[in-house]
């Protein structure tokens, strides 16, 4: 068991904890470890599943202990996660109002090349460009191929809104609601 | 871990630390003291982890006052009392528990449980 408390006590120095808390830390460790002992009772029972982890468990008596900074959670991941799901659910309403109302006019073509293009409303002049270039193109003239933006903005939206779902149940799944 | 004490695992994690500021209201106690104190009631605490980290943050919060004394006949060891933040934090807890285990019993009393022989 002195490799057990002489592991903590490098991890303890790893992480910078002052010598004179090490010390106790460990002092107390191995003074109730051999009392353990004499007692009949085994480091794992004594320790629980710790006794396999000596790193973990030295951090986190540090870090509870408030010696040492907790280790870095996930607690910022609910953050990020409801902002990219507002902003997919603002998305799908955007989408959906376009869809409704029918404006803008805008449309995304193929091309001749089979590039994407982006359709706007009409221009005043005529323009034909060269093979494989961009094309802008009025609503009126799109091809049976065009999509309009809109219905790509639904799509693309509804997708992220799906993902933010499956990231929020996977989250519910890895933190259970009930715990200490 | 067995799914059963599993659970009996999760249901110590949120009492521990009021199980712990109960052993040590008896009698000032060292680490390991407090665990043989547990354990003679039945609770001994296997598989998760262990007290060292929530003494830490007993100790932390102000939960708990410590000391260094020689323990019998061996090394100085830390003992460990509740403080009177700590002691309102356990009759605070107690009630709590209380009222979540009376809870739950009216849930689960129907329920009649076949002890296979």
């Amino acid at each position: 068991m002195s490799d057990f408390v002489e592991q903590c006590r490098q991890e303890w120095k790893r992480l910078n904890v002052p010598d004179p808390l090490a010390e106790e830390m460990a002092a107390d460790l191995a003074s109730d470890l051999r009392e353990a002992e004499a007692d009949g009772i085994s480091a794992e029972e004594f320790l629980g599943s710790s006794v396999f982890d000596p790193r973990s468990f030295a951090a986190s008596w540090a870090a509870e202990r408030g010696i040492i900074p907790a280790p870095a959670r996930r607690g910022n991941r609910p953050l990020v996660l409801v902002a990219f799901t507002a902003l997919a659910a603002v998305a799908v309403l955007v989408a959906a109002l376009l869809l409704a109302t029918g404006e803008p006019k805008v449309r995304a073509v193929a091309t001749s090349t089979g590039r994407p293009g982006i359709a706007i409303p009409p221009v005043p002049f005529n323009y034909h460009p060269g093979p494989g270039r961009l094309v802008l193109r009025t609503a009126s003239t799109s091809a049976s191929a065009s999509a309009p933006v809109e219905w790509i903005l639904l799509l693309v939206a509804l997708a992220a809104l799906g993902f933010a779902a499956w990231l929020w149940s996977s989250r519910g799944r890895s933190h259970p609601p009930v715990t200490a | 871990m067995a799914p059963g004490s599993q659970r009996r695992t999760e249901l110590l994690r949120g009492v521990l630390d009021l199980c712990l500021l109960a052993v040590m209201d008896e009698g000032p106690a060292y680490g390991y003291e407090m665990t043989k104190r547990l354990r003679d009631r039945g609770l001994a605490i296997v598989g998760e982890g262990s007290i060292y980290p929530l003494l830490g943050r007993l100790e932390r919060d102000g939960l708990v006052e410590t000391y260094r004394a020689a323990s019998n006949g061996g090394p100085p060891r830390k003992y460990y009392r509740p403080s009177s933040i700590g002691r309102a934090t356990l009759a605070v807890g107690v009630s709590e528990w209380r009222a979540a285990r009376d809870a739950v019993d009216a849930v689960l009393a129907p329920v009649k449980v076949e002890v296979a022989s």
